[in-house]
This record gives structure tokens, C-alpha cells and sequence, in this order.
């Protein structure tokens, strides 16, 4: 069976399979658990012990806890990824056995909220491989050279940083043109 | 298979009966703690002055031990063949059987540790890509131009790289058939023959 928060494609296994652990958390915990994987997403730190402690009730061991975490961020960027909206994602969490009337409405609102500042997010996270900083420029004047002695020719200095995405390290590269360059660059 | 053991080896391995029964078990749980995370100096200094033995001789001793038990090991060598192998050393009976208790005890330890030490080729940590069309370019406009643009992560012990790689969609499909042109090898009967004989 297709799933339009799965991209269209079936579900896997282990969503399938940890969906009954979900349902054995309350409903208000649940959304409380939603709002910290909801910070993880979006970059900002998770609480691990709030987490812990919200799920000591349910009577999760160390790893259901781990795997309900797992699959909150799944459904979540999967749906923000497919740009999925809240009541088709109710619905298809319904299907697969989410019970509807606390559990998966509270799911779909926290989604609902922030899903736009999770679609920035993800857009930002993208593969691209490396990023223009800044330019600075300088235009000198070569009076004269050891070569000639009357240059009177225009240059332009150019530095490009860049930043590399991975070390967040800024390059700066150099580049020095004649004023006829110059032209062809910006033509 | 008997072990043979160096005469510098059985040189540092003579410390042990004159340090006694408690101090071998001692030397015994340095040794392994030495496997497990490398040379401890100050632990051999403290065992030194308990034991009133200098630091060098109890230093042998423990590596002396390292050097035992890795190899017997590695080896894998039997009971028999670890009391034949030690008794050259001429030691009494209580030592020959602690030191075979040590053997026995830590052995699985000691191949698991051996087997995290053979060398590694990168390894796949995660992949990032990108689908992306190219509308126009500097010498042509109005182009669609379809590309897939890759970057693979790679673990190198500890050591994380990236490659970054470009292809066109057809020739990633024709990738993805190789690839699983591969794994199908798998479901062959050669290679179900030979797993079924490795199992």
C-alpha cells in the first residue's frame, strides 16, 4: 500500500512495527515527545532526559525509547520532505493503526505548526557542495613597471571567499584581472 | 600446535615464579588491561614498589604475558598444547595452572580485540545528492540538462571523507543495474554453494 508521507512508496517494516509502541504512550506525552524531536529536527538540542522521563510511564525499555524517537523523526521529515499536509498525514497514521482521536491529531498539529520553519530547515541541509561569502574588490592604477616605463593601465583585484560546507572554513581566493579581462568577466 | 617461545621471551617470562601466585594474578590483569587499552606505566610502577621488584622486570613480565596470550590466541592452540608449550619454561604446577586459567578465561576477549586490528578499507557512512537541471549555460541557453549530483561519506578509521560526484540520470541507472547485477551474483548457485559450506 502506497503512502504519500512515504514518497509514495510502501511503508517500511520498522515504522510499521514501532507504531504500537507509540500507542502505548499518552496522548499529551506524546505530543511533549513530538516537541523535542521537533527541536532535533530543526537543529537545535535534544533532551534526552525530558524524553526519558515522559516515557518512564509508558514502561518503555532504553531501546523502545530510542526507536520511538527514531520513528517521530522519521514520519516527520519524511513529511515535511514530500511536503505532506496535515490532514492526509492524519489520515495515512490512522491506516497504519495510529489510534485518531488524541494520538495522531496531537501528532499532526505539532507537524502542522512547524512545518515551514522544518521545509527551511531541510532546504538549507541540502547537498551543495560550497558557498560564495563575499567579494571584495580594489581597482589599482600601474603607473609604470620594470618592464615599461609608462604603464597607465587600470587593474582590478578581486577576492572571492568561499566557504567549503563541511569544515565551515572560509577560502579566500585571489584574482587579479587587466581592465580588458575585467570586461570579458562581466559581459 | 606448540608455540615457541624466544629466549629473550623466556627471559622475561623468569620473573614470574619469583614474584609469587598473588602477584602473577596481578600481572595477569595488567596484562589483559594492557590489551584492552594500551600501556599503563604508572600501573607497572605501582605494582613495582608493592611488590618490591624493579619496574623494568615487572614491565618484561606483563609484556611478556601480552605477548603469550596474543599468540596463543591468534593460534588458537589447545589446552594441551598451551601446557606443552609452557612447561619448557620449567615453572611449578600452581603457576602452570593459573597461567592456563588465564589463557582459558580471556581468550574469546582477546580474539575479538585481534580481529578489530586488521586493516580497513573506507567504508560507507552516508550519502547526500541532489537532482538538478541545467536550464543555461555561459555559450547556450535554453538547455534541459538533467544531472545527479553526489556527495559519499567515508569512514577510514576515524577518519571521515568526502567524494563528491556528478553523473547524468541514465548513466545512474546503468549504475544501479550493474549494482544490482551484483548482488544477484549472490543468489547463484556457485555462491549459495559456498556460503552453505562456510555456515
Amino acid at each position: 500500500q502506497r503512502f504519500r508521507f512515504c514518497g509514495d512508496l510502501d511503508c517500511p517494516d520498522w515504522v510499521l512495527a514501532e507504531i504500537s509502541t507509540l500507542a502505548k504512550i499518552s496522548s499529551v506525552k506524546l505530543k511533549l515527545i513530538c516537541a523535542q524531536v521537533l527541536r532535533d529536527l530543526l537543529g537545535e538540542a535534544i533532551e534526552y532526559d525530558k524524553i526519558l522521563k515522559l516515557t518512564s510511564d509508558a514502561k518503555l525499555e532504553s531501546g523502545d525509547v530510542k526507536a520511538t524517537i527514531a520513528v517521530l523523526s522519521f514520519i516527520l521529515s519524511s513529511a515535511a520532505k514530500h511536503n505532506v499536509d496535515s490532514e492526509s498525514l492524519s489520515s495515512e497514521l490512522q491506516q497504519l493503526g495510529l489510534p485518531k482521536a488524541e494520538h495522531a491529531s496531537g501528532l499532526c498539529r505539532s507537524y502542522e505548526e512547524k512545518q515551514s520553519p522544518l521545509q527551511d530547515r531541510l532546504r538549507a541541509c541540502s547537498l551543495r557542495l560550497s558557498q560564495l561569502g563575499s567579494v571584495r574588490w580594489r581597482v589599482d592604477y600601474t603607473l609604470s613597471s620594470s618592464e615599461l616605463q609608462e604603464v597607465n593601465e587600470p587593474v582590478v583585484h578581486l577576492t572571492f571567499n568561499v566557504r567549503d560546507r563541511e569544515c565551515e572554513k572560509m577560502t579566500a581566493v585571489p584574482v587579479t584581472l587587466s581592465a580588458n579581462k575585467f570586461w570579458v568577466l562581466l559581459a | 600446535m606448540l608455540l615457541v617461545l624466544s629466549a629473550e621471551h623466556r627471559a622475561h617470562l623468569g620473573c614470574l615464579p619469583r614474584a609469587g601466585g598473588a602477584a602473577v594474578g596481578e600481572l595477569g590483569r595488567m596484562a589483559l588491561e594492557q590489551l584492552r587499552r594500551g600501556a599503563a606505566p604508572r600501573a607497572c610502577e605501582s605494582a613495582a614498589r608493592k611488590l618490591n621488584i624493579t619496574v623494568d622486570i615487572i614491565q618484561h613480565g606483563v609484556e611478556g604475558l601480552v605477548y603469550l596470550l596474543t599468540e596463543s590466541s591468534k593460534l588458537m592452540i589447545s589446552e594441551v598444547d598451551f601446557q606443552d608449550s609452557i612447561n619448557v619454561l620449567g615453572f611449578s604446577d600452581e603457576l602452570n595452572k593459573s597461567l592456563l586459567q588465564l589463557y582459558l578465561d580471556n581468550r574469546k576477549e582477546i580474539r575479538s580485540i585481534l580481529g578489530e586490528l586488521a586493516p580497513r578499507l573506507p567504508s560507507y557512512h552516508s550519502l547526500e545528492w541532489r537532482l538538478d537541471v541545467q536550464l543555461a549555460s555561459r555559450s547556450l541557453r535554453q538547455q534541459i540538462k538533467p544531472a545527479v549530483t553526489m556527495k559519499l561519506h567515508l569512514n577510514q578509521n576515524e577518519d571521515q571523507t568526502a567524494q563528491v560526484l556528478q553523473t547524468d540520470p541514465a548513466t545512474l541507472l546503468h549504475l544501479i543495474q550493474q549494482l544490482e547485477q551484483a548482488l544477484g551474483e549472490m543468489k547463484m548457485n556457485h555462491c549459495r554453494r559456498i556460503v552453505r559450506n562456510m555456515k
